[in-house]
């Protein structure tokens, strides 16, 4: 037998071939005693590998050889925090954080409809204003940047805050 | 995903879903499970434990990484087992590189001597307890180079077929047929001599 014959043989026992070449190497084999002691020897040593790798254990116990892999997965999640995997149990603050996000923005946005609704209607709006909310104990302004997208509201006690704001702010205006 | 008392009764693919959540334990109870197939697959290739050892823990650090790009077209098994037998073949690619060829190498190209033993007639493992046989066959292993015994693992072990074999190997499939033969040859031969050697 030739080398390619004996390639082809190999091929035939694999189920490599297809079925017409398969039946040539079929003939060669019932006439060749060569070819059916090769067919013989490889059947053989498949025969012996066969369950081979069933018999191989780790020699390390699960807790130990567990203990490794994580300790790694830990070590490469650490240098790459961009890319870690959320932790059951640790990532509650990331948690709120997502479930109340859209909540903030609703209130903020109720906020600022509420203190745009009390500005008095007198005048155009400049780019920067100041709203002057009337009360008589608690002064309320609102301070809009249009360029910035920014509104900023703060609150003050007139009675307690004497310099920047008279405690009877009627005594401020002046009759016309 | 069930409830974590349950990971030992859930299936691989209950398992997957619940690690691709991040749940640490449903991951710990696959590498329990699988853990004897790789280390064996990686101990196959490599023929050494510590390498084994270091190979198959390596396999399962990347399997979590990669663990979204499992979408189940085979099973978990098969998914880590080719993990593990790619990192292996990297492993053996870079210490091939770092040595000169070897002579076995040489042998393979230029037509080798195995063309031309004589065909091993009798059976040289027939009668043998299961324990003698697993030795005789770690030892026949331990003598093939790692061309011919990776391409005899992955063809009798993982059952491969031949353009998979070259596509893992990255050769081509007459080379994979040609270092079969040639593993398969001598393997006969070592397992004879190794018989031969006992009887003396």
């Amino acid at each position: 037998m030739n080398y390619e014959a004996q390639l082809k043989l190999q091929a035939y026992l694999d189920g490599e071939l297809p079925a017409a070449e398969a039946a040539e190497v079929q003939d060669s084999v019932d006439r060749d005693a060569d070819a059916r002691s090769l067919l013989a020897e490889f059947k053989n040593t498949s025969a012996a590998l066969e369950g081979h790798e069933a018999n191989i254990t780790l020699p390390e116990s699960r807790e130990f050889y567990w203990s490794k892999i994580q300790r790694e997965i830990e070590r490469a999640e650490a240098q790459a925090p961009a890319t870690v995997r959320p932790v059951i149990g640790i990532s509650w603050v990331s948690w709120l954080r997502k479930q109340f996000a859209p909540l903030a923005g609703v209130a903020s946005l109720a906020i600022v409809l509420g203190l745009l609704l009390t500005r008095p209607s007198a005048g155009p709006v400049s780019d920067s204003s100041v709203i002057e909310l009337a009360s008589d104990d608690m002064g309320s302004h609102t301070f809009r940047d249009q360029d910035q997208h920014i509104t900023v509201v703060w609150l003050d006690d007139r009675t307690q805050d004497s310099e920047f704001t008279p405690a009877d702010p009627l005594a401020s205006v002046q009759p016309e | 995903m069930k409830s974590f008392r349950d990971h030992s009764s859930a299936t691989d693919e209950e398992l997957v879903e619940g690690a691709k959540k991040g749940d640490m334990v449903a991951f710990e109870e696959l590498v329990a499970r699988h853990r004897d197939k790789i280390y064996a697959r990686a101990f196959s290739m490599m023929r050494n434990e510590d390498e084994a050892i270091d190979l198959s823990q390596e396999a399962w650090v990347k399997s979590w990484q990669r663990l979204k790009q499992f979408q189940g077209e085979s099973s978990f098994g098969t998914w880590m087992t080719r993990i593990v037998i790619n990192l292996c073949l990297d492993h053996l690619r870079r210490r091939k590189r770092q040595r000169t060829e070897s002579i076995e190498v040489l042998d393979e190209e230029s037509g080798g001597v195995e063309r031309q033993m004589p065909v091993v007639t009798a059976n040289p493992t027939e009668r043998l307890e299961r324990a003698e046989l697993r030795k005789r066959i770690d030892e026949a292993l331990n003598l093939l180079s790692h061309e011919h015994r990776t391409v005899l693992v992955l063809h009798e072990f993982e059952e491969m077929e031949y353009k998979e074999i070259a596509r893992t190997m990255e050769c081509s499939i007459g080379t994979v047929m040609s270092r079969l033969f040639y593993a398969r040859r001598k393997m006969a031969v070592l397992l004879a001599n190794l018989k031969t050697e006992e009887l003396k």
